[in-house]
């Protein structure tokens, strides 16, 4: 008989010897109800993934995420998210991921061609910081680079922007956001003179009428796509038109679906500019008062190598961005040959169809929101193409007011924040202001407190241009950060991986998992991810967004900001400043790029009291004051005033996010119009204050083909986007179970009868090949995608399957953003 | 009356009508016959050619609208590779049945030769119309085509999901409901269902009485019952 | 009931789990850090397109604010301007003749939280936060920890190692 001691007794040794264990008791009641154990703490976040900027609630329990669901209080998505969003949760938990740093190693020693072995930080940035001076010393300032990401906090990207212009002097700091969005970043800025959308999401509630120009909302932007879903469905007078060179799942809500020949977008906006013209429903008085018209200069070239054949027999490779004035009736005679007939002959779309989407836009009672992501932007003529809607809503002054509204979606979370307006393009410094202006160059000095003349006004190589320097070893050292852009980049087999694999180069790649980029690095760094340190966001509509650091990032795993400003401490002055510059600065002798970069007196002005005691911030404990608002703080300084105005700091962590400008606590939703934007004066009307002369820019283009059409060799369209489970290539979202069990490889979806005509059926084993490279996959004859006859797609998102091997680096030459929407390929059985 | 008769007919009657001089009665009896024969099999020929689906989509209207969309369906690719073909469902097998469709059909040749259908935008307009022909075609003949190759003693309940089993036993067995009720739009694109009741709703037997939407009309106006929603119309 | 029965009865509550993650213990950590192995130059082979999950099976939700997967079969569903096929089951009214999951009540919030009287239109497109899934097993697993688990043991204090 076994007494109730005993009992007790055998229970206290199980108990130890699960305790000496892994397992542990299940004595705690599981919660049926919510007890004190069960109690959450709730904070606010940006969503990690598209550049929609949804608001999530984010819940922590013991320094990890058990839940996460849509802010009800976040205007931009009212409670919704998407499938991506609801799995936030799961983002940062994928088993495999990177705690230390790792170094190619062989007996000891770094070597290019070693194995990865775990190394300390110490160790790593001792590597690093003696190949990048090895670099400097050789070649100097333009052999160094870095590749940032749309996906930095606005804080990194700042940072990113001292430490590569001030801290060695060179402009080769380009972010993947020139994949996702140059091109319309150019245009804005040649239209209006200031970048980013005048218009708002609460566009989406007042549009009578919705255009998408190549973009696949339903999948690439759904929470938004809700939106416009809610208007066209309660609204029986709404409706939508959607264009693309394939059908998709936006089609569904289509009134007006179009499936255009690729490239011919072009021809259907010069249409719809002629018909407005020609129908006499030109707003006159719009025109006169805010617009100018310019010739642009055609016949261009593709943005490829310039031995290569397009680029030798295009007439203006040279000088693309070129154009001159013209009046309104030049204008309208340039666009009079894109008639009716020559349109739908060209493009393929029936005539009725191109006629009622004209009507959406010339007809003056309907409201009219254009959309447009990577079908305009990733473009040979991308920045044509963007100038071509901007022309169809001044020629009809549907443009700064509610619901009429031309407006570029993003793809990355902080594309607009971070890429653009801090400024991490190569030509680009923060509030709109350019490299290549010594006035911008002399206020960014004053602003971080530099000597006068330190910083570079060479404009530094673009995305594309990185990777073919880096392949003829031009350019030898290299930071990839928060990026993939091995599995990213266009013609990569030919273009980017021998770059990565140069024996001249030295790559370091900073990531939370081990991506394929990760995986042909000489260097790789652990980085700490979204809610593992305090970050902020700016989404599509101008909107900035904070959020704290809610949990410890794993193991070694350190923020993108510690690892820039820690690397920062091992470089002095003296080895990477030019000597006239220090003798005519001497107190600059002897200091740290630390020092002068983040020591500055506004960087460390805020100090560790003004933290939110409720959270960690692993960054400022590091260096001893508050460095993310210290930078915030010295970055809002350049906007203030002029158009671009951020709130105090303190203000983000209290609200789901404002629309700059932010003018006496307001923020503004509709820009450029009087009594919406505080920057028009009364009487003024409308003003495109960007511009000098306040009038916004219509341009003169002509339709131009391609960089590479199918023939008889290679006798498909190939066009590359996204799904609706994935996003940044992948790299989080095949990490969540539930979403890789819902897309787990990347198909090419093919016509039923391209494929029959092959000998081929769904899920049969094809090579996908261009000129450049081959991809193995499966066929898809159904399902989401429907191309037509001729037109094959394929997603990026599989690190098993890369199709960027097959893509053109053909670019758009102005905007040196790469086309992934057009190139020639066959399919061949395996 | 007579005088209004034309001679040609006249003399053509006489000649039909007069007893045969030269021919045998044997002769004529069996020339009847295999002209008989011969026509008939000339006329069943051509009926059945125009029971093909190489017939059907030899129309673009056909062939770029309801073809092309049945591709995706689980009747022209699945698992075991039978495949229906446009007349499996849309022809009658039965002869009188048949022949009464193919006289339905001269509209059809009709709304072909006045262009009816010919852009894709009307076809998606008159969808609703088309398809509540076939629907009530169906209904009538109480799923024919359906059942000549899916036959409810075939039906083996056990291999199917309980969802569908216990419908099937419940609606099919029972005569309650017959396919088409609750399988519509199965090969090609649905149209505007609104006041279309699914098969398993209590309202689907009372057309007259069709349930509402079954989405929120949020905007105090008639949510979604704008129809098929068409292009904006010509310019002026 | 025996004495040595009952000790075993009251080991029992802490020999199972402990077996249980035994079985559960960190997969043995891979030559490379890559998952798949990655290798830019090879080529992989495809593997076959997997089937969708059928089984018509709840699969529990990872938190309660999760949307649930679709565990039947979707093909050749239509959901467009012209119809919602999913909602000819879920909807409130169709649920008991195919015994389906009526949609949670918050689907009937609009935007300006008001509760309608039948689901909201911008919850229209269903497949935006449900998915499908296939029978593919994730290549890397994911080691998120549901609250029901987390409260049940003492924490790692978010240490992953």
């Amino acid at each position: 008989m076994l007494d109730r001691r005993d009992f007790i007794k055998a229970q206290a040794v199980a108990a130890a010897a699960a305790a000496g264990g892994i397992s542990l008791p299940a004595a705690a009641q599981s919660s049926m109800v919510a007890g004190e154990d069960t109690a959450l703490k709730w904070s606010k976040a940006p969503c990690r993934f598209c550049g929609t900027g949804c608001g999530v609630m984010v819940a922590t329990k013991d320094n990890r995420v058990v839940a996460t669901h849509g802010d009800m209080q976040a205007e931009v998505n009212r409670g919704l998210n998407c499938v991506k969003g609801y799995f936030l949760s799961k983002i940062m938990y994928g088993q495999d991921r990177l705690t230390q740093p790792l170094l190619r190693m062989r007996d000891g020693k770094y070597h290019k061609d070693g194995e990865f072995q775990p190394v300390s930080w110490d160790r790593a940035f001792d590597e690093m910081a003696s190949q990048w001076k090895r670099v400097l010393k050789a070649k100097g300032p333009d052999a160094v680079g870095m590749f940032g990401s749309g996906q930095w906090t606005i804080w990194e990207g700042y940072a990113a922007s001292k430490l590569m212009r001030a801290g060695f002097r060179t402009n080769n700091l380009d972010p993947n956001a020139r994949h996702c969005m140059a091109s319309a970043a150019v245009a804005f800025i040649r239209t209006f003179g200031m970048d980013e959308p005048m218009g708002c999401y609460d566009d989406f509630e007042h549009a009578d009428a919705f255009v998408l120009w190549g973009s696949n909302m339903a999948e690439m932007h759904p929470i938004l796509w809700t939106r416009i879903t809610d208007r066209r469905l309660a609204h029986s007078h709404v409706k939508v038109a959607v264009l693309s060179t394939f059908e998709h799942r936006s089609f569904e809500l289509a009134d007006i679906p179009m499936i255009f020949e690729p490239g011919t977008d072009l021809a259907i906006l010069n249409y719809i500019a002629n018909h407005i013209i020609q129908t006499n429903r030109v707003n006159r008085e719009f025109v006169e008062k805010h617009c100018n018209f310019r010739l642009g200069q055609k016949d261009i070239g593709y943005g490829l190598r310039p031995e290569s054949v397009l680029e030798v027999r295009a007439a203006n490779a040279k000088d693309p961005a070129d154009s001159k004035p013209i009046d309104f009736d030049a204008f309208a005679k340039f666009v009079s040959t894109y008639t009716l007939d020559y349109t739908a002959e060209l493009t393929k779309v029936p005539k009725e169809r191109l006629l009622a989407l004209a009507e959406m836009y010339a007809d003056p009672k309907t409201k009219v929101m254009s959309l447009w992501t990577m079908g305009f932007n990733q473009h040979v003529r991308g920045v044509w193409v963007n100038h071509m809607v901007y022309n169809i809503h001044l020629l009809t002054g549907k443009i700064s007011e509610p619901g009429n509204s031309p407006f570029s979606l993003t793809g990355q979370p902080s594309a607009c924040g971070t890429a653009r307006e801090v400024g991490t393009f190569s030509h680009r410094l923060p509030a709109d202001m350019q490299v290549a202006n010594p006035t911008h160059r002399a206020h960014t000095e004053e602003a971080w407190k530099l000597p006068k003349g330190l910083l570079p006004a060479k404009i530094g190589y673009h995305a594309v241009q990185q990777d073919r320097m880096l392949k003829d070893g031009k350019l030898n050292a290299y930071w990839i950060m928060v990026n993939n852009n091995l599995q990213a980049a266009p013609n990569s087999a030919n273009e980017t991986y021998p770059g990565y694999r140069n024996p001249e180069n030295f790559i370091v790649v900073s990531d939370a998992y081990p991506t394929v980029t990760a995986s042909a690095a000489d260097l790789i760094l652990p980085a700490a991810m979204w809610v593992e340190k305090e970050g902020a966001y700016g989404n599509a509509e101008r909107r900035t967004h904070f959020w704290h650091q809610l949990v410890t990032a794993p193991g070694e795993a350190r923020s993108d900001l510690w690892q820039l400003m820690e690397f920062s401490k091992r470089f002095t002055t003296d080895e990477v400043w030019p000597g006239e510059v220090l003798d005519a600065n001497p107190s600059y002798r002897g200091k740290t790029l630390f020092d002068v970069l983040f020591r500055n007196g506004n960087v460390d002005r805020f100090p560790l009291s003004e933290l939110n005691a409720e959270y960690a911030n692993d960054e400022s404990k590091d260096f001893g004051f508050y460095v993310q608002k210290g930078l915030f703080e010295e970055y809002a300084g350049f906007g203030r005033g002029h158009g671009h105005d951020l709130a105090p700091f303190d203000t983000y962590h209290q609200v789901r996010g404002l629309r700059w400008p932010v003018v006496d606590g307001k923020e503004t939703r509709w820009r450029y119009r009087e009594g919406l934007d505080p920057f028009v004066k009364p009487g003024e009307d409308v003003r495109f204050y960007g511009n000098p002369d306040g009038k916004a820019n219509i341009f003169a283009f002509p339709y131009e083909p391609p960089a590479e059409e199918p023939d008889k060799d290679f006798d498909l369209w190939l066009v590359t986007g996204r799904v609706l489970e994935h996003w940044h290539s992948g790299s989080m979202t095949m990490r969540v179970p539930e979403l890789y069990k819902a897309m787990p490889m990347a198909l090419v979806f093919m016509h039923p009868d391209d494929a029959k005509s092959r000998g081929l059926r769904r899920g049969s084993e094809v090579k996908v090949v261009s000129r450049r490279g081959e991809m193995q996959t499966r066929v898809e004859t159904r399902g989401r995608n429907k191309p037509p006859r001729g037109v094959v797609f394929v997603p990026w998102f599989d690190s098993a399957r890369l199709i960027n091997k097959c893509t053109l680096d053909a670019t758009d030459p102005i905007s040196k953003q790469s086309d992934f929407k057009k190139c020639a390929v066959k399919i061949v059985a395996v | 009356m007579k005088a209004r008769i034309p001679v040609s007919v006249r003399r053509a009657w006489q000649t039909i009508a007069r007893p045969s001089r030269t021919l045998s009665l044997g002769f004529l009896t069996l020339g009847g016959f295999l002209a008989g024969v011969f026509f008939w099999g000339g006329f069943n020929t051509a009926l059945e050619a125009t029971n093909t689906e190489a017939f059907c989509i030899s129309c673009h209207e056909m062939q770029s609208n309801v073809y092309e969309e049945m591709k995706q369906t689980i009747h022209f690719t699945n698992r075991s590779g039978v495949r229906a073909t446009c007349p499996d469902c849309h022809v009658p097998h039965e002869w009188t049945d048949k022949i009464a469709r193919k006289m339905q059909a001269s509209k059809e040749v009709w709304g072909k030769i006045f262009g009816t259908i010919d852009t894709r935008d009307k076809f998606v307009a008159m969808r609703r119309e088309l398809a509540e022909h076939e629907w009530a075609r169906l209904k009538s003949n109480n799923s024919l085509e359906c059942r000549n190759c899916h036959s409810a003693d075939s039906m083996d309940i056990t291999k199917q999901g309980a969802r569908a089993a216990r419908i099937h036993e419940q609606y099919l067995f029972s005569g309650e409901r017959t396919c088409i009720d609750c399988h519509k739009g199965i090969a090609h694109r649905l149209p505007d269902m609104q006041g279309v009741p699914p098969g398993w709703s209590e309202a689907s037997d009372n057309p007259q009485k069709p349930i509402g939407h079954w989405l929120a009309s949020t905007g105090g106006n008639d949510g979604m019952n704008g129809g098929v929603a068409l292009p904006a119309p010509a310019p002026r | 009931m025996r004495p040595h029965h009952l000790a075993a009865l009251a080991v029992l509550p802490f020999l199972v789990p402990a077996v249980l993650s035994a079985q559960n213990a960190e997969p043995r950590r891979l030559d490379s850090p890559f998952r798949p192995p990655v290798n830019f130059v090879e080529q992989i082979t495809p593997p076959p397109i997997p089937p969708d999950v059928t089984d018509d099976r709840r699969v529990a939700r990872n938190y309660p604010e999760q949307p649930p997967v679709i565990p039947h079969n979707v093909r050749d569903y239509q959901i467009t301007l012209n119809n919602n096929q999913c909602l000819t089951c879920h909807s409130r009214r169709f649920t008991e003749a195919v015994q389906a999951p009526m949609v949670s009540i918050t689907h009937y919030v609009d935007r300006d939280g008001q509760t309608l009287g039948a689901v909201a239109p911008r919850r229209y497109f269903c497949m935006q936060c449900h998915v499908p899934q296939t029978t593919a097993q994730p290549i890397v697993p994911n080691t998120f920890t549901d609250l029901d688990t987390l409260v049940s043991r003492p924490s790692d204090r978010g240490d992953r190692r």
